[in-house]
C-alpha cells in the first residue's frame, strides 16, 4: 500500500500576536511547528505503516524553511519526502493550493491513500483535502478519528454532528484527520532525528509537475483578501452596584442578553 | 509580490496594513520583502491605488448572468428521525436580507428523501424558491452524490451566491463542489454583506486573532459557509409557500464507494470537565464555607455549568486541586465564567481570561479581577447567588 | 551518517521541549524540590532511545551513539537547564562522566563502556571533587595502589572519599579520579563493586531534582583494565583536556536558567497592571529588571555560540574561552533570576511561580565546573601571558580590528569595543608597570573585565556580520541595537572599573594622566541615545515574550 500524507508548516498560533495599535499581525520570534492535524494524520499513516508495511511519503507545499516538517515527518517514520516550492505558488488559496497538491500527487504516482489532516491552524479553512480529492477524482471522508486500512478498503470513524458513523471506503480515498481531545503529539528520539537526515526529501516546482500555469498562485486563486483589521477589542468592563436583589436582577439581565438562558 | 507603481507617495498606509509586516518604507516610498503573500490586504488601504495584484491573464466570465441567493439547507438525521438544522433557517434569514439588498430572488435547496414536510417551515424564513431533490437514494449523506445534485443545480440556474452551514455536512460538501466549479469558497464567515456588488465574507484569520474580509471578485458564485449561532433566525414571511421546483438528478456511480457500516449517537451528556466546560461558575476566598460552594454548585447546576475554584479557595479545602483554575491548575475556556468572591491575582487570571463572557462579582470594587470582567458587580456574592437562584427558579 | 545539521538540531530541541511540556510539569518540579528528590523515572525515560535518548549526544557514533556537536550539545544543555536545573545536570553528570574516557580511553576501552552507557542507558557520575579538592585538583587524596599478581600490576585498590558528586547515589558507573603510584588517574568503577559505599543525598539550596552523594572507597578492587588510557598520572591532562568544552556546557544552564527567570517575569508584568497599565510598559521596570538581563543573555549566546563553533574546530583546548563564557553567562543568569524575583514581587517570592526555584537552582552555575573566582583567575592567567607576551599590543590590536569594523558597520557598537580595549590594554599596562596583580583581588577583578570585554566584542562582531545566533528569537535589527548598548556598557564598566582598581592600589599615580589615559570621557560620550536604545529593546522584548 502506498500512503501520502499532506503535511503544512504553519507559525504557532498559540504565540502570533496582533499589534495592537495597527492590527497587525506579529510574527517576530514565533515559532513554526508541523501542523497539529498533520501531526496526527502522520501518525495514523505510520501506524498504518506499522500493520500492513505500507510505504509512506511525505507531501509538503511551502517555502525551503517547510523542510523542516518534512524532516520531523522522515524521523518519525515516513519514507520519503516531497517538497512543492516555487514562486509560481505564491499567493494561492485553497483552490490553487489543492490544485497543485494534487498535480503532486499524481506525480508520486502510486497512491491508494491520501491523508490530510482536517485543515491547518492558520487557515482553519478546512477545504483542502475535499478539492484536492476533487483534483484526483477520487471519494473523500473529512473529520476522521480513526483509520484502519487493508486490503482495498478503508474503515474510518467520522464526526458528525452529536456522533460518529463509521464508513468503509473502497481505495483509493482521501481522508482529512481531525484528532482526538487528548491527543499528545509524538515526537522523535534524538537518534531518529539524526538518522531521518539520510532520508530523502525532493523538491518539485510548478513545472516538475506539471502544472497548469493558469492555476496556480493569484491566477488560480477566486478569492481576494478585502482588508485585515483586529477584531473588536474586548468592552471595558461595565460595572453595577446596589443591593443583592438589584444585583441579582442585574445578573440574570446579562444572561438573557447573553443568551445564555432565553 | 505585490507590485508597488511610481504613484506611491510614501504615505506607510500600507505598512500598517500588512499583516506579515512585508511592507516598508524605504526613502519615502514603499518596498514590500520577500514576507509578502500577496494576500492582497494592503490595496484597499492605498489612498492613491499605488498598490495592486499581479493581473490575471485568464479571460474573465460574465457574471452578470448569476443571479439569486441561494441557502444549503441541510438535513440532519438523528437515529430514526430528521429535521431541517437550525442553521439553515439562521442563514435564510441572513440570505432574505442579501437578496433584498441586490433585488434577487432567495433560494433554499433541500436534498433528503421524504424531505416535502419541511417547505412550509423553510417558506416562513423568507425563500421565494425551494430546489427540492427528494429521492431515497438521499436519505443520508453521501460527499459523491450531494456534490452531484448540487453541481448540476448551479450550473443549470446560476446563482450568484450559495451559502452552506458550517456543519460536519457543509464543510464536506461545500469545498468539493468549490473545486469542481473553480469558484471561491469562504469558511465559517462570521459576517456577510453586499458592497459593490461583490459578497464580502468576513472571517476570522489566524486564530481568531485577526479578521479579513473575502471577495471573489471574478468568480460566480460566491460561496460561503457560516456556523450555527452566528445569525439571527427571523420569520420573514409567516404562512406564506415558497415555489417548490422538484428536481430528479441520479446519483452518480462514485457514490457507492464510500458507504456506512453504522451511526452512532452521543448519550445525552451529564457531569462535564472542567476545561471542556461552556459555563464555569468559579468561587474563591469570598465565598468562606461549604455552604458558599454549595451555592456555586446549585448555580452551576440551573445553568449546566461546572464549578471552578481558585488557589485560595483550593488551600482552604473547599475543593479538589483537580477543580483548580489558574497557573498551577486548569486552564479554561468557557462561554461564561462566573467569578465569585475572587479577588483575580494573575494565577488564576492566566487559567480564565479567555473565557467569552466574564462576569465578576466581588465586594472589593478594585478588586484585580473587574480588569477582565465583560460585567462586574460589586456586592457580596455569598448575598447575591440566593437571590440569583431565586430569579432563575420563577 | 553526516554530522547534525541545523534542521536536526532544531528537532532534537523541539523533541525535548515537547517531551517536558508533557511529561515535566511545574507541579512535578515542584513536588520534588520540595521532597528534595530526583525524578529517576524522568532521567530513565530521558535516556530511552525510543523516547529521547539524550545521553547518545556524547558518545561517538562509532559506539552507537550521535557524536554530538558542541553547538548541538550546548543547545541542548541550555533547553535543559530552561526545565530544570536540578534535571539537566542529572543529564550533564553523564556528559560529564563520560569526559575522561571520551578523551583518554583506548578504543577497547570505548567500546566497553560507551556501548554499556548507550544501550543499556547507565547513569554515570563524574568523581573527582573532595573535601579540600573542589575546583583546585591539586590536593587530590584518593589514592589507587598496585594489586601485583605474578610481577605485574593486574589491578588497583581505591581509597578516599570524594564529595557533592552529581547522580552520586544513583549513578551506574563512576569515573574517579584517585593518586595512582604514576600520578592521578581516572578510573572506571561499577556501582556495586566491594568496598564501593555511597553516602546520603545531600540537602541543598538548589539544585533539588539531582542527587549529590559523597562517595566512600574503602580499598576498592579495580581491574587494570579499568584505568582510563591504561596509563597512570594522565588525570589531570585528561581532565583539563575538556574544562574549555564542559564550561562552556556550563555557561549553556546559565543562559537557560536565566532567560526561563526573566520571561516568567515578563509574562507575568505583561499582565500585571500596575497605576493603571500593565507592568511591562513602565519604562524603569523595563530598564531596570528586565531589558538589561536580555541584553547580556544575547551577548552570553553569541559568545557560547562562537566558542563552540570555534571548539568544533580545534576540538578541545580554549580553557580561557571556556572560562570566560561560563563567568559571563552563569554570573549574568545568577543575577537575572535575583531580578526576576524582585520583578514579580510577592509572587517571584512564593513558590507558585518557577521564580524562586530558578533563583535557588542557577546559583550553582556560579559554584560547580570552577567557582566564578577561579575563572577569574584563569580568564586573567591567561590573557596576562597574552598581553606580557605581545608587548601590551594584545588588546591594541583587537582595537584596531573594531576601529575597522565601525567603519563599515556604524550601529554595532564597534566604537565603544574599540574604546573598550584601548582602555583595557591601558588598565593591565599599569597594573604591570606597577605590579599590582601582587593583589588578589586586581586579578579577579582583570578577569572580570577580560571577560565583559570579549563578550562585548564577539557579539558586536558577529551582529556587523548580521549573523543572529542560532536560538535566538531576535532579528538583527534588534540584536545590533542590544550590541550597541552592551558595548557601552561593558566599555564604561573596564574603564571605570580599571580606574577605581589602579587608584584603588596605587595612590601614587597621577590621577589625571591615568583617567585621560583610559579614556573615560570618549567612552561617556557614547552613551548618548543609550535609553532610547533601551527602550528600544524593551518595546521588542514586550513583543516577542507577549503571553
Amino acid at each position: 500500500m502506498n500512503i501520502i500524507v499532506c503535511i503544512k508548516q504553519v507559525p504557532d498560533s498559540t504565540q502570533v500576536k496582533v499589534d495592537p495599535k495597527t492590527g497587525t499581525l506579529i510574527r517576530a520570534g514565533v515559532p513554526s511547528i508541523l501542523n497539529p492535524y498533520d501531526h496526527f494524520a502522520l501518525e495514523k499513516a505510520l501506524e498504518i505503516k506499522a500493520k500492513t508495511g505500507a510505504k509512506v511519503t511525505v507531501l509538503s507545499m511551502g517555502p525551503a524553511q517547510a523542510t523542516a516538517v518534512l524532516r520531523l515527518a522522515l524521523a518519525l517514520g515516513a519514507d520519503e519526502g516531497v517538497l512543492l516550492s516555487a514562486r509560481a505558488f505564491a499567493g494561492s488559496d485553497t483552490w490553487a493550493t489543492a490544485y497543485a497538491l494534487a498535480m503532486a500527487v499524481k506525480k508520486i504516482g502510486q497512491f491508494d491513500l491520501v491523508l490530510c489532516g482536517q485543515m491547518a491552524i492558520d487557515g482553519d479553512t478546512a477545504q483542502t483535502g475535499p478539492e484536492m480529492a476533487y483534483h484526483l477524482n477520487i471519494p473523500q471522508i473529512t473529520f476522521c478519528e480513526s483509520i484502519d486500512a487493508s486490503g482495498n478498503t478503508v474503515v474510518v470513524k467520522k464526526l458528525i454532528e452529536g456522533g460518529y458513523q463509521i464508513l468503509q471506503a473502497d481505495l483509493p480515498v482521501l481522508i482529512t484527520m481531525t484528532m482526538p481531545h487528548d491527543y499528545v503529539a509524538k515526537y522523535p528520539s534524538f537518534l531518529a532525528a539524526h538518522k531521518a537526515q539520510d532520508k530523502v526529501i525532493r523538491t518539485w516546482s510548478d513545472i516538475d509537475v506539471g502544472a497548469d500555469p493558469h492555476k496556480l498562485g493569484l491566477e488560480g486563486s477566486p478569492t481576494r483578501v478585502d482588508r485585515i483589521f483586529p477584531p473588536p477589542a474586548r468592552p471595558k468592563g461595565e460595572m453595577f452596584s446596589g443591593s443583592a436583589v438589584e444585583l441579582a436582577n442585574k445578573f440574570v439581565e446579562i444572561l438573557k442578553k447573553e443568551s445564555v438562558i432565553k | 509580490m505585490i507590485q508597488i507603481s511610481e504613484k506611491c507617495v510614501g504615505c506607510g498606509k500600507c505598512t500598517t496594513a500588512c499583516p506579515f509586516g512585508a511592507l516598508s518604507l524605504v526613502n519615502r516610498k514603499a518596498v514590500a520583502s520577500a514576507a509578502c503573500t500577496m494576500c492582497g490586504a494592503c490595496v484597499s488601504q492605498c489612498p492613491v491605488g499605488a498598490l495592486s495584484l499581479p493581473t490575471s491573464s485568464a479571460v474573465k466570465k460574465d457574471l452578470s448572468s448569476y443571479k439569486g441567493v441561494w441557502v444549503f439547507v441541510e438535513v440532519g438525521q438523528n437515529g430514526q428521525t430528521q429535521q431541517v438544522r437550525s442553521v439553515g433557517y439562521e442563514l435564510l434569514s441572513k440570505g432574505r436580507e442579501l437578496a433584498n439588498q441586490v433585488g434577487e430572488e432567495l433560494c433554499a435547496v433541500i436534498i433528503g428523501s421524504n424531505i416535502a414536510a419541511f417547505y412550509g417551515e423553510i417558506s416562513q424564513y423568507g425563500a421565494d424558491k425551494i430546489y427540492a431533490v427528494d429521492a431515497p437514494a438521499y436519505a443520508y449523506y453521501n460527499t459523491a452524490a450531494y456534490a452531484n445534485a448540487l453541481i448540476t443545480l448551479i450550473k443549470k440556474y446560476n446563482p450568484s451566491v450559495v451559502l452552506f452551514p458550517s456543519t460536519y455536512v457543509g464543510r464536506d460538501l461545500s469545498p468539493r463542489i468549490a473545486a469542481e466549479l473553480f469558484v471561491g469558497l469562504t469558511a465559517d464567515c462570521t459576517g456577510l454583506a453586499i458592497k459593490e456588488g461583490h459578497l464580502i465574507q468576513t472571517r476570522p484569520a489566524f486564530g481568531g486573532n485577526i479578521m479579513a474580509d473575502i471577495k471573489c471578485p471574478d468568480y460566480r458564485p460566491q460561496m460561503a459557509t457560516v456556523r450555527p449561532n452566528v445569525f439571527k433566525k427571523v420569520v420573514s414571511a409567516p404562512g406564506k409557500m415558497a415555489q417548490v421546483v422538484k428536481e430528479t438528478i441520479p446519483v452518480p456511480a462514485q457514490a457507492a464507494k464510500v458507504r456506512i457500516v453504522s451511526t452512532h449517537m452521543d448519550p445525552p451528556v451529564s457531569g462535564q470537565k472542567l476545561d471542556e466546560a461552556e459555563v464555569v461558575i468559579a468561587g474563591g476566598r469570598g465565598m468562606k464555607n461549604k455552604a458558599g460552594f454549595d451555592l456555586l454548585e446549585n448555580l452551576a447546576r440551573v445553568l449546566g455549568g461546572t464549578v471552578g475554584a481558585s488557589r485560595a479557595a483550593i488551600d482552604l479545602g473547599l475543593k479538589k486541586k483537580e477543580d483548580q483554575v489558574g497557573q498551577s491548575g486548569v486552564t479554561v475556556s468557557a462561554k461564561l465564567y462566573v467569578a465569585c468572591g475572587i479577588s483575580g491575582a494573575v494565577q488564576h487570571v492566566v487559567g480564565m481570561e479567555h473565557s467569552d463572557v466574564i462576569i465578576g462579582i466581588n465586594k472589593d470594587a478594585n478588586a484585580p479581577i473587574f480588569n477582565v470582567c465583560k460585567y462586574g458587580l460589586v456586592g457580596d456574592a455569598s448575598q447575591i447567588l440566593p437571590k440569583i437562584l431565586e430569579q432563575l427558579k420563577k | 551518517m553526516a554530522k547534525n545539521d541545523l534542521t536536526t538540531r532544531n528537532l532534537m530541541l523541539d523533541s525535548l521541549k515537547q517531551y517536558a511540556k508533557n511529561r515535566i510539569s511545574f507541579n512535578l518540579i515542584r513536588e520534588h524540590d520540595a521532597k528534595n528528590e530526583i525524578p529517576l523515572d524522568i532521567l530513565k525515560e530521558m535516556y530511552d532511545h525510543n523516547i529521547l535518548g539524550v545521553h547518545l549526544l556524547l558518545i561517538p557514533e562509532e559506539y552507537g551513539g550521535l557524536g554530538g556537536q558542541t553547538t548541538e550539545i550546548y543547545r541542548v544543555c541550555e533547553q535543559l537547564a530552561r526545565i530544570d536545573l536540578g534535571i539537566a545536570t542529572g543529564v550533564f553528570a553523564t556528559f560529564l562522566g563520560s569526559d575522561p574516557l571520551n578523551v583518554g580511553g583506548t578504543p577497547e576501552q570505548k567500546a566497553k563502556w560507551f556501548q554499556k552507557i548507550a544501550h543499556e542507558n547507565k547513569l554515570v557520575a563524574y568523581g573527582a571533587t573532595e573535601a579540600d579538592a573542589g575546583s583546585d585538583l591539586v590536593s587530590l587524596r584518593t589514592r589507587a595502589e598496585h594489586v601485583i599478581k605474578d610481577g605485574k600490576v593486574v589491578g588497583y585498590k581505591i581509597t578516599g572519599s570524594k564529595m557533592w558528586i552529581s547522580n552520586g547515589g544513583v549513578a551506574d558507573i563512576y569515573t574517579v579520579l584517585a593518586l595512582a603510584p604514576g600520578g592521578p588517574s581516572w578510573f572506571i568503577v561499577e556501582k556495586g563493586t566491594p568496598g564501593f559505599t555511597q553516602d546520603v543525598h545531600e540537602d541543598k539550596h538548589g539544585i533539588r531534582l539531582s542527587n549529590t552523594a559523597g562517595l566512600a572507597f574503602d580499598e576498592v578492587y579495580v581491574p587494570a583494565e579499568n584505568l582510563i588510557g591504561l596509563k597512570e598520572g594522565q588525570g589531570f591532562l585528561q581532565a583539563q583536556a575538556v574544562f574549555g568544552y564542559t564550561r562552556l556546557m556550563v555557561a549553556a544552564f546559565g543562559l537557560g536558567g536565566g532567560e526561563e527567570a526573566v520571561e516568567t517575569a515578563l509574562a507575568y508584568a505583561q499582565q500585571r497592571i500596575q497605576a493603571g497599565g500593565p507592568l511591562a510598559q513602565k519604562q524603569g521596570f523595563m530598564l531596570k529588571l528586565i531589558t538589561p538581563h536580555y541584553i547580556r543573555f544575547e551577548a552570553a549566546r553569541a559568545y557560547i555560540d562562537w566558542t563552540a563553533k570555534q571548539l568544533e574546530v580545534n576540538n578541545h583546548g580554549l580553557a580561557t574561552e571556556g572560562a570566560i563564557a561560563k563567568l559571563y553567562a552563569t554570573e549574568s543568569g545568577n543575577k537575572a533570576a535575583e531580578d526576576a524575583i524582585q520583578a514579580m514581587g510577592g509572587f517571584g517570592y512564593t513558590k507558585e511561580f518557577a521564580v524562586e526555584k530558578i533563583k535557588r537552582d542557577v546559583k550553582i552555575t556560579c559554584i560547580y565546573e570552577g567557582t566564578s573566582e577561579v575563572l577569574e583567575m584563569t580568564i586573567f592567567r591567561g590573557r596576562w601571558q597574552e598581553h606580557l607576551k605581545s608587548r601590551g599590543q594584545y588588546y591594541l590590536n583587537q582595537a584596531a580590528e573594531f576601529d575597522t569594523i565601525h567603519s563599515q558597520n556604524p550601529d554595532v557598537g564597534a566604537d565603544s569595543v574599540a574604546l573598550g580595549f584601548r582602555a583595557l590594554a591601558r588598565v593591565l599596562e599599569d597594573c604591570r608597570a606597577n605590579k599590582l596583580t601582587r593583589h588578589q583581588y586586581v586579578t579577579f577583578m582583570l578577569g572580570d573585565l577580560i571577560s565583559e570585554m570579549e563578550v562585548a566584542a564577539v557579539f558586536t562582531r558577529e551582529c556587523a556580520n548580521k549573523r543572529v545566533t542560532e536560538g535566538s528569537r531576535f532579528d538583527i535589527a534588534t540584536l545590533s541595537t542590544m550590541a550597541r548598548v552592551n558595548a557601552r556598557q561593558s566599555a564604561f564598566k573596564t574603564a571605570s572599573e580599571g580606574l577605581r582598581l589602579i587608584l584603588g592600589t596605587c595612590p601614587a599615580i597621577n590621577t589625571a594622566e591615568v583617567s585621560q589615559a583610559v579614556n573615560l570621557t570618549s567612552i561617556e560620550d557614547k552613551m548618548r541615545g543609550l535609553i532610547d536604545d533601551m527602550d528600544n529593546v524593551s518595546a521588542k522584548l514586550r513583543e516577542i515574550f507577549k503571553k
